[in-house]
């Protein structure tokens, strides 16, 4: 048991303690984050925390986790396709690994292990590849038959009966699931507690230039002073972006998800296809979490919609037949900012004082303590840190991208 | 299910279409373009959040590439017709171009 | 059946048929028509499940398929709601969540001694310290989470399907607003679709008051219409963009377009907020109702009810009626809004408690007594309380608008803090809300607005006139003149669990500590407290919850703002929303000769193609000794005519095709803007104006869409695309004794000069008419046959004929891949990604940058001027005979104890049984690449495996055998 609980057992009618507090905002800053999601909250910690840097402002248009951090089916893993992609990935989930001590509150991280399935030689091929990779990297990664498959989940059909059988796929045993609000409210606590100012409510309606200098933000609640600041949002940041006149190479599209019903768990694995366009898992609630790949066109509505319902469905039921009778309880969408090579954007812009940690696609939550902590030094220090370098804006530029796109169209 | 307007074959669900990006069109002259110019086209994009101009293909109908004006955070389609060479010349062309 | 009244009107059971079925190991008796919670309420039966926290007893509550209390495991089909599931003789029912049963469960009483250590998010606050402590603690929260069980792995499908439905106006809910909507919207020539979740029309004239005489008329006049169709036990799962309707009935899933919708579907009983509010015996009044009138069954025996509005005394008398002693009565309200005869004669012989509210509920598992106490002005309780013993405690204190779907399709909702309802606005112009949804609840009134919506509907499809401003502002005022139904206050101050959330058990004291912990928006307190996340998706607690967060912030509730609603509104099976399996699957004209052979077929993309025949080693030597034969039906095909063909060529492809002569055969590679390769094929000019053009398999469809993009845009004057994949079979016969054999099924000339290498010929194979393209992908002498597709089996089995004598063999795909890796050709998709462009992925030779212009070029001169730092390129591995797998790593090795650094990966790999070599395609740095014969190291097995860059094709690398 807790001493946390107990006290809060002993404690009575007495308030809590709050995890974090509301502040008038101040005319300026040291630095401002944009977003109020894993990402900026993280880097607000890691700023005060790390480097001293204690008078950060984070500003969330609503209110924090509204976004992809908490739209997102929480899905962690390392085993990516690219020797960057990989040490950079597997560094966040050594973060996530150590998380609930160092915020001091569980982020229920379970590492349940992750099976993505190849249906076809293709796909067999890139997960013999991709585990090559991890492996070379230290990340504990191969690829498993069908035999093998079933026993690590019964509910599998491994026949051949399928449309797509299953040949094969890539078992990463440190993948896993954790609860991503608790993530959020982790970092919001522990940055709250070294001073970092949490505006909830503040929506950002400008951010002031000049002469290619960042010098401050306008927000509904007044403006504020600032020379740094820092682009997290998801979902917005282009038109973020574009208020400091930057322009990005980003599609904003929605990725829808779902629940089911609670179920006794009977699900321990990770299951992800790409070809089927579906991932699933089952939550410490019971509930099955599912997903898919992003909408068809690009939008920012974040409304569900059947046909997704539909498509996932279908795959779901044919990849576990015994599934037909579980119901879906709830859908809804995040939305997610595709860029061209499937690798996020970090670090520096054209424009002084304006840094960006965007483009996150389908893997925002992956990355969000090491991102958050990248960009912190890179404010801090004012270099890029060795492991997001082959993230920088300016590789687009440079035609030099990450080779990250060839792993699978869903990206969980 | 949004329905789709295809100037050819008049309204149909969205699932018989595929969408074909931004309308940005192609400089006419690429070999003239810096680099940085050349990567801001092939790889930049406005993204906007409001009204954006874009291309929809009818996969399972006539195959007609055509555009359409679709408001991005309602999804309203406000009109949808033919790509004609009088775009190609408009102030837009002349700006991507520029 | 101790609790069955005697047969009544109305009731829509039938006693003739007896059912006989199990629940909880137990045998019962059920009625055709009964629920399998009206069976077992019956039956007496008060406890159905336990809840998902505390495993504390739950009864039935709600009785209309919302609240989270009578789910059970029906067979293999879990979290069925028992009060909208009909029993079927033979069926086999499991109470869920418990340990070990419903009656005796032993984490009851552990959770009651724990819970005051499991206060709300407890979880996020223990188990974690040191790590390894979650490792045993998360087994033991999944040991105790969940409802349902999936325990057999494998279950056949049960037929699900799926149909399209389309009408004017969708009417959902087929009570009195509803109704009479659909006969409104009927009248002005609207086809209509009225769909309902029960099994029969009338919504609550059927479960309440003295309206049913109405039902038979309305009934009849929607029978009678022409233009309405009815579909009972349809739930409406969703609105969609553009009116786009999910509803589901049993196994089938219904999509439905519609013109405009009017969305009756009634009203939700709010819960009351007290002590032990969860006790088996506490119901809504609603839910006494519907268990009396539709199954006739008694819910208890001595009945407090507690009340806000004229409803409660509804149900008092109905329950009175049905022989159920009214022990008390308890109303918030100072007086009874409207007077009537049932009032009067209820106050004349029960005690009524004017003015008070119930604090709490008392008793084991099943309600025994209930407290009364009085209320003050401002919603807090005073002394002296009122013990009054009872045996069910029904509570009808207000309602909420059931409007989901309003909200999912776009309307917005607005708080009345006098009236304590909910108001809509924002409504679009084709969607309509009436009845009780509205906030109507005088059946008149209800009947009018159904009315006045159904005609709006039906104009708004384009049926008839929009009804006058006027007579909405007539019903709007009707309705504001209505008594209140819905208590302002949601809970009274007490001790002990009030449980706000049946689903996730969920305390007001929970939401009051999240509140205070900073979890403080509604949004922020459902994801911290889980309130509405349930089975019942906040049906019973939103409004509650937004109640008590308003009163926790010192907000209004309008400030405070509700959660989302989003669908399903009700939850729907993964079976129904899949269907049936519709996958599709190309085959080729051949297919089903392959399997006759007893091919083993692969996936390609939508195609099954032969992988193999039978020993792929065997079918690569038939092609390089004797000659074979591979289906390629699936190569993308396309016919381009005009004068300007050369012109898109020139443009699409990154090779030249102006001087082509007629007759001639070129290949050609594509790329993106990027100057990433897309795709490469053969094209062939057949004519001065007519050329003949092939993809690969997988390219086919994105290719023609790719070429149609620029065509349409600009770059297609003078040209005509059409995609003839379909339309054309192609067989390929390669290997030295193919002209030969083709010589026998044809009188074309096939001799070296008449027919050379790289050259298209039309003519009659087998009778056939073929398009012949003389290429070599297996480096062999061979032939392309193209002809329509409807002889493709013809021309196949007299191709195997005319070949037996030569020993033919028909190859699959991978006796061709290894064919093509002994010529070292690529296959774009395996040996290029994402990032390849042709300079680095061995077809410079083809990049003709000198070109006017053509898609890629840019990015291509770009590519050139600062060269690519990794390459394509063939190689050996001397000395093995086991191909090391595709996907491998090229390393370069590390020095003492460090890990090796990734340089390369093998993207194509087999031993060929040509050379007795192992060969293949890798990526690697350029300046290894650049070498022949360049020594580098695969990572196999944790080890280094030697390996030589090969240029060139390993087999014939002068091209003769495929020029012969």
């Amino acid at each position: 048991m807790s001493m946390k609980l107990v006290r809060q057992a002993l404690r009575g009618e007495r308030p809590p303690p709050r995890m974090w507090r509301a502040h008038e905002l101040r005319e300026r800053y040291d630095a401002v984050i944009i977003g109020g999601g894993a990402h900026g909250l993280c880097c607000a910690y890691y700023l005060a925390e790390e480097h001293g840097i204690t008078d950060v402002a984070v500003l969330e248009k609503r209110y924090i986790g509204a976004g992809g951090s908490g739209r997102n089916t929480a899905i962690v893993r390392s085993n990516y396709l690219t020797p960057e992609g990989v040490r950079f990935y597997d560094a966040s989930l050594k973060l996530y690994e150590r998380m609930a001590g160092e915020l001091d509150i569980n982020v229920m991280l379970s590492q349940r292990g992750h099976l993505t399935l190849a249906h076809n030689d293709g796909s067999l091929r890139t997960m013999r590849r991709r585990a090559e990779v991890n492996r070379l990297q230290g990340v504990e990664s191969r690829v498993i038959f069908p035999e093998e498959i079933e026993r690590l989940c019964p509910h599998l059909d491994v026949s051949d009966h399928p449309r797509y059988p299953i040949l094969g796929a890539l078992y990463h045993p440190r993948g896993g699931i954790m609860r991503h609000d608790a993530v959020v409210w982790g970092y919001a606590h522990q940055a709250d507690a070294r001073g970092v100012h949490i505006h909830q409510l503040t929506e950002v309606t400008g951010i002031a230039v000049e002469g290619w200098r960042v010098t401050g933000v306008e927000t509904n609640r007044g403006n504020i002073k600032t020379g740094t600041v820092l682009n997290a949002t998801a979902g917005w940041c282009s038109t973020t972006a574009a208020m400091a006149g930057v322009k990005l190479p980003v599609t904003t599209s929605p990725l829808q998800a779902c629940v089911s019903e609670p179920l006794k768990p009977f699900l321990d694995v990770v299951i992800v296809s790409g070809s089927l366009h579906v991932y699933v898992s089952q939550s410490d609630r019971g509930e099955l979490v599912m997903g898919a790949s992003v909408d068809p066109f690009p939008s920012y509505s974040s409304r569900g919609s059947l046909s997704f319902a539909e498509s996932l469905a279908g795959h779901i039921v044919e990849l576990m037949p015994a599934l037909q009778h579980v119901r879906l309880m709830r859908q809804w969408a995040g939305l997610c900012d595709m860029t061209p090579d499937y690798s996020p954007i970090m670090g520096f812009t054209p424009v002084e004082g304006f840094y960006v940690d965007v483009g996150w696609g389908t893997y925002g939550f992956k990355a969000s303590p090491i991102s958050g902590k990248m960009l912190a030094e890179c404010i801090a220090t004012q270099r890029t840190p060795d492991l997001i370098a082959p993230f920088r804006l300016s590789r687009f530029s440079e035609f030099d991208l990450v080779g990250e796109k060839g792993a699978a169209s869903v990206a969980n | 299910m949004l329905i789709l307007n295809c100037p050819n074959c008049g309204e149909r669900n969205v699932s018989e279409f595929r969408n074909g990006g931004e309308y940005r069109p192609r400089p006419a002259c690429p070999r003239e373009k810096d680099d940085l110019q050349w990567a801001e086209y092939v790889y930049l994009r406005s993204n906007v959040s409001g009204v954006q101009k874009e291309w929809w293909y009818h996969r399972a109908g006539c195959g007609l590439w055509f555009l359409a004006e679709r408001h991005t955070k309602t999804n309203e389609i406000t009109a949808t017709y033919r790509w004609r060479p009088a775009a190609a010349s408009s102030e837009e062309e002349r700006k991507a171009d520029g | 059946m101790a609790e069955r009244l005697p047969p009544r009107t109305g009731e829509v059971i039938d006693r003739e048929e007896e059912l006989r079925f199990q629940f909880d190991g137990e045998d019962y008796l059920a009625f055709s028509g009964d629920t399998i919670a009206s069976a077992l309420a019956a039956t007496g039966v008060r406890v159905f499940s336990r809840s998902f926290k505390y495993h504390r007893p739950r009864g039935l509550l709600c009785c209309a398929g919302h609240c989270p209390n009578c789910l059970v495991q029906v067979g293999e089909e879990p979290n069925v709601r028992a009060c909208r599931r009909r029993v079927e003789a033979g069926m086999r029912v499991e109470p869920q969540n418990v340990t070990p049963t419903l009656k005796r469960d032993w984490l009851a009483p552990v959770m009651r001694a724990l819970s005051p250590f499991m206060s709300v998010g407890f979880y996020y606050k223990t188990l974690y310290r040191p790590s390894w402590v979650w490792k045993l603690g998360e087994p033991l929260l999944r040991a105790a989470t969940g409802l349902g069980k999936v325990s057999v792995p494998k279950i056949p499908s049960e037929g699900f399907d799926k149909q399209y439905l389309r009408g004017d106006v969708v009417v959902v809910g087929a009570g009195p607003a509803g109704m009479s909507a659909t006969l409104s919207a009927a009248g002005q020539g609207a086809s209509v679709l009225l769909l309902d979740e029960n099994g029969q029309l009338g919504g609550h004239l059927r479960t309440t008051g003295d309206t049913q005489q109405r039902l038979p008329s309305l009934l009849e006049k929607v029978r009678a219409a022409g233009n309405i169709r009815v579909f009972t036990e349809t739930t409406v799962t969703g609105w969609f963009d553009h009116s786009w309707l999910a509803a589901v009935r049993g196994h089938r899933l219904y999509k439905i377009r519609a013109g405009a919708v009017v969305l009756a579907s009634g009203a939700l009983e709010r819960p009351l907020l007290f002590e032990n509010n969860d006790l088996p015996g506490v119901m809504l009044g609603s839910a006494a109702q519907r268990l009396l009138r539709l199954h006739s069954v008694k819910p208890g025996q001595r009945a407090v009810v507690m009340t806000a509005n004229d409803d409660g005394w509804e149900v008092a008398a109905d329950l009175r009626a049905a022989g159920v002693e009214v022990v008390a009565m308890a109303d918030e309200r100072e007086r009874a809004a409207s007077s009537s005869a049932r009032v009067d004669a209820l106050s004349a012989d029960v005690p009524v408690f004017w003015r008070h509210t119930v604090a709490a509920a008392h008793g084991g598992s099943a309600v025994q007594a209930a407290t009364i106490v009085p209320l003050d002005g401002d919603g807090d309780t005073q002394a002296p309380r009122h013990r009054q013993d009872c045996d069910l405690l029904l509570v009808s204190v207000g309602w909420t608008p059931n409007t989901g779907l309003a909200y999912q399709a776009g309307v917005r909702f607005g708080f009345d803090e006098k009236r304590a309802e909910l108001t809509a606005r924002d409504m679009p112009e084709n969607f309509a809300i009436a009845g009780r949804a509205a906030g109507t609840h005088l059946l008149e009134h209800e009947l009018a607005e159904g009315a006045l919506a159904g005609r709006s509907m039906a104009a708004a499809a384009g049926r008839g006139d929009a009804p006058a401003a006027a007579q909405w502002t007539q019903v709007q005022e009707e309705k504001a003149a209505e008594p209140a139904r819905s208590a302002p206050w949601v809970s009274v101050a007490g001790a002990g669990k009030r449980f706000l959330c049946y689903c996730e058990d969920v305390t007001e004291k929970d939401l009051y500590t999240a509140v205070a912990e900073g979890y403080d928006s509604i949004e922020l307190l459902k994801r911290y407290s889980t309130i509405s996340m349930g089975p019942c998706q906040g049906k019973m607690c939103s409004m509650n919850a937004v109640h008590l967060c308003a009163r926790a912030n010192a907000a209004s509730v309008d400030e405070t703002g509700s959660t989302k609603s989003r669908p399903p509104l009700q939850p729907i099976s993964l079976g129904a929303l899949a269907g049936q399996n519709m996958e599709p699957v190309r085959v080729t004209p051949v297919h089903d000769w392959h399997l006759e052979r007893g091919a083993k077929m692969m996936v390609a993309g939508l195609w099954l193609r032969p992988e193999r025949y039978g020993d792929p080693a065997g079918e690569v030597r038939a092609v390089r000794e004797r000659v074979g034969v591979i289906d390629v039906s699936t190569l993308g095909k396309y016919k381009l005519t005009g004068p300007s063909v050369p012109d898109i060529l020139e443009k699409i492809y990154i090779n030249r095709w102006r001087k082509l002569a007629v007759g001639r055969v070129r290949y050609g590679a594509m790329c993106n803007t990027e100057g990433i390769v897309m795709d490469d094929g053969v094209t062939a000019r057949v004519g001065e104006q007519e050329w003949y053009m092939t993809t690969t398999s997988g390219g086919a469809g994105s290719v023609n869409e790719w070429m149609q993009w620029w065509m349409q845009s600009g770059w297609g004057e003078g040209v005509q695309l059409l995609n003839r994949t379909d339309d054309f079979a192609a067989v390929n016969l390669a290997g030295p004794q193919a002209r030969a054999l083709l010589q026998k099924l044809t009188g074309l000339q096939l001799g070296n000069d008449q027919f050379p290498y790289m050259h298209a010929r039309s003519g009659a194979v087998a009778g056939v008419p073929c398009r012949l393209l003389r290429i070599g992908f297996t480096g062999e002498l061979s032939y392309e046959l193209h002809c329509p597709s409807s002889y493709g089996r013809h021309l196949w089995e007299r191709l195997l004929a005319a070949g037996e004598q030569f020993g033919i063999l028909p190859f699959g795909v991978e006796a061709q891949r290894v064919l093509r890796l002994e010529k070292g050709h690529l296959i774009i998709g395996q040996d290029t990604d994402a990032l390849s462009n042709p300079i680095a992925a061995e077809l410079s030779w083809a990049v003709k940058l000198d070109k006017e212009d053509f898609l890629g070029q840019r990015s291509l001169i770009r590519v050139t001027e600062r060269g690519v730092r990794q390459r394509l390129v063939g190689f050996t591995v001397p000395g093995v005979s086991v191909a090391p797998e595709e996907g491998l790593q090229i390393v370069a090795l590390g020095s003492n104890g460090k890990r090796p650094e990734i340089i390369g990966w093998v993207s194509s790999c087999r031993f060929s049984p040509t050379l007795n070599e192992v060969i293949g395609l890798c990526w690697l740095p350029s300046e290894i690449a650049e070498t022949d014969g360049a020594e580098f190291n695969i990572w196999r097995d944790e080890r280094p495996l030697a390996a030589r860059v090969h240029h060139g094709a390993v087999y014939d690398p002068e091209g003769a055998r495929l020029r012969s």
